[in-house]
């Protein structure tokens, strides 16, 4: 009989009765090789069709398999918070439950966890989706992510992830942040690296994302900075933001000054930078105060006392296919 | 090798009180002291007798006494254990009353009914037979109405408008004769006019909510015109509760959109001065649109950095907030054997 589980596999699912029968064995196939104690975990995001009673059916078949049935619909990234908060395995995966991932990629991960990786993330590199709508804005959104994160994840998107339970332990998980937890897991010191993983095209039901995420895209960006490498210290991030506008201001009050004649007759460009100095001057001064009421709302946390995770690893760190 | 797993299911806690399984709450909240009280108790005792359903009546009075009050102790001195009734110091409104019943039912399934015969009775079956079927809300549709057309016609432009705000392809938010289970309340907090949208708040929620079609045998009181103000603070309830609620985890997404916008006006604003300036060869101290967008780009600004204070809130928060809410948890019993 199984002791307490090594592996946790966590499935969100949600409208998926004719792909989890496939997917259990294939998991099944991918890990029993392995000769290690695992678990799957189906959260069951209230789906409206049989994947509940699909689900049952597996748990009745296979003692390793959990349900979990949530009493509302509540989207993928909560129904995977449910899945860690239940999970007991050391190394938590999460895979999608359309079959889109390929369960026998799982093992990949699972090797670049033991090679000393605290974080590994799928890699769709062949990704087999419509280019206009889901890849060519996914490939600007992940580029934009490394860049301004300083984490070069190709996919951000991908579900195929693995995780050392305990770094993700401290990280919270809401709102669509499980597409960001490898930046922010870095930003505690995570190691994170990054495993191509095979992507097939759907077969059962339909896509359940929509386009229309540009913008949100870009805000999400602000706010994955600032968590990433600022959540101990806002008032640095802030003082950052307001770097360009400090620029801008320099510049209009040198101009300003050189043209103070026209500034006591009143009619002239020396006017209005005069102005525009003073609101950017406001801006400025209004951004720092922000910084420091987010300073305040961490402190009053006490966020900052929790050190950033390092987490413990003793094997080798080769280089290669980890990123970071 | 592994034997055949004994399914274990294991129940989170469903709240303070014990729940009937299957049983039926019956809230009925009274906010006149005409309410025909004791015709409602009977018609609805008679269907759920008729369906051997496990039911108890619950008689909230929103700070009213009168006939209805007398009629309500008569009934509950009668049969105690079925008939309860809750009396408000004050009045509360229809939501404060929904949640007081809810507080004193012990039903897991909560009916609520006007305090009138408006619908016909038979209408319970059905909807009991949806919620054992998964349904989590079944609400009630009175697609033939009896009451005057002007009322009609209010009530179906309130429905319509409500239905392109919210989303929620509901078509009658204005009958209270609803059934649902009991989980749809536990973590909502009522006021105001919460208890009319109670079906679209479920919905948004992420329950199951379904509409039946019922059969309207009457309406209480005469044609007349409801104030504009009074649809207009409504619609502004429901919306701020929907907004608030859907941007709690993501307040940059709401300041974000706000800021955006203005960023977007003032730089035009400025941008358009400029290149005029540069094109024409205007000055651009002749222009005030030219600080008006300079100002308005840094409101915008602004707004996004309001946006982040609040994200970093929610982060320093979220181990506090927890989104899911699990039903139930089916796991085998051998693994459950380590402490």
């Amino acid at each position: 009989m199984e002791k307490v589980p090594d592996i946790t596999v966590v499935v969100p699912v949600f409208d998926e009765e004719d792909s989890l029968p496939t997917l259990q064995a294939e998991i099944v196939r991918a890990l029993d090789p392995l000769g290690r104690a695992f678990e799957v975990v189906y959260v069951d995001d209230r789906s409206a069709d049989r994947s509940l009673a699909v689900i049952l059916d597996l748990q009745r078949t296979d003692g390793r398999v959990r349900a979990i049935a949530l009493r509302a619909r509540v989207g993928q990234t909560a129904a995977m918070a449910a899945g860690f908060d239940h999970a007991r395995g050391e190394v938590v995966v999460t895979i999608d439950g359309d079959l889109q991932n390929d369960p026998a990629d799982i093992p990949l991960l699972l090797d670049a966890l033991e090679r000393g990786a605290d974080v590994v993330s799928g890699w769709r590199k062949d990704r087999r989706d419509g280019f206009v709508l889901r890849r060519l804005p996914s490939l600007f959104a992940n580029r934009l992510i490394a860049l301004v994160s300083g984490v070069a994840v190709h996919d951000t998107g991908c579900t195929l992830k693995a995780f050392r339970r305990e770094v993700v332990e401290h990280l919270p998980i809401y709102a669509e942040q499980h597409r960001f937890l490898p930046v922010l897991s870095a930003g505690s010191g995570a190691r994170i690296s990054e495993i191509v993983v095979n992507h097939r095209p759907r077969r059962f039901g339909r896509s359940k994302y929509g386009l229309g995420r540009a913008a949100r895209v870009l805000l999400d960006l602000l706010v994955v900075k600032m968590l990433s490498s600022f959540s101990q210290r806002p008032l640095s991030y802030f003082a950052l933001l307001t770097a360009p506008f400090a620029l801008l201001l320099i510049g209009l009050l040198a101009s300003a000054l050189a043209n103070a004649e026209q500034i006591t007759s009143g009619n002239g460009w020396g006017t209005v930078a005069l102005f525009t100095t003073m609101i950017l001057f406001m801006a400025c001064v209004y951004f720092v105060m922000l910084g420091l009421l987010a300073e305040l709302a961490v402190k009053a946390s006490g966020m900052h006392r929790s050190r950033p995770h390092r987490p413990l690893s003793t094997a080798g760190f080769p280089a290669g296919e980890i990123v970071r | 090798m592994r034997s055949a797993p004994a399914v274990e299911e294991t129940r989170q806690p469903a709240g303070r009180r014990s729940t009937h399984a299957g049983a039926v709450s019956v809230i009925i909240p009274v906010t006149k002291p005409t309410a025909e009280v004791g015709e409602v108790v009977r018609a609805l005792t008679q269907e759920l007798e008729r369906l051997s359903r496990d039911h108890e009546f619950i008689l909230v009075f929103d700070g009213v006494r009168g006939a209805a009050w007398l009629e309500a102790q008569r009934l509950s001195t009668e049969r105690p254990e079925k008939v309860h009734t809750v009396g408000l110091q004050q009045s509360f409104g229809e939501s404060v009353c929904l949640s007081a019943g809810y507080e004193k039912a012990r039903g897991a399934i909560l009916l609520t009914s006007p305090q009138y015969v408006q619908v016909d009775p038979s209408a319970i079956g059905p909807m009991l037979a949806a919620i054992d079927q998964g349904e989590d809300f079944v609400t009630s549709w009175r697609r033939r109405r009896v009451d005057p057309w002007l009322n009609r016609l209010q009530s179906n432009l309130f429905n319509w408008i409500t239905r392109r705000i919210i989303h929620v392809k509901l078509h009658d938010l204005n009958c209270t004769f609803r059934a649902f289970r009991r989980e749809v309340l536990e973590e909502m907090h009522l006021y105001g006019d919460m208890y009319r949208f109670l079906p679209a708040i479920a919905f948004r929620q992420g329950f199951r909510v379904t509409e039946l079609e019922v059969v309207h045998l009457r309406e209480w009181g005469g044609a007349g015109l409801f104030g504009v103000g009074v649809y207009a603070r409504r619609l502004l309830d429901v919306l701020g509760m929907l907004f608030l609620a859907k941007f709690t985890l993501k307040p940059l997404r709401f300041f974000g959109a706000i800021g955006g916008l203005f960023m977007l006006l003032g730089g035009a604003m400025a941008a358009y001065i400029e290149i005029e300036h540069l094109v024409k060869g205007s000055g651009v101290y002749q222009r005030p649109l030219f600080l008006i967008g300079v100002l308005m780009l840094m409101l915008g600004v602004q707004i996004i950095g309001f946006g982040l204070v609040g994200e970093i809130i929610i982060y320093t928060q979220a181990r506090n907030l927890r989104e899911y809410r699990v039903e139930r948890i089916w796991e085998s019993r051998d693994d459950r054997e380590r402490p």
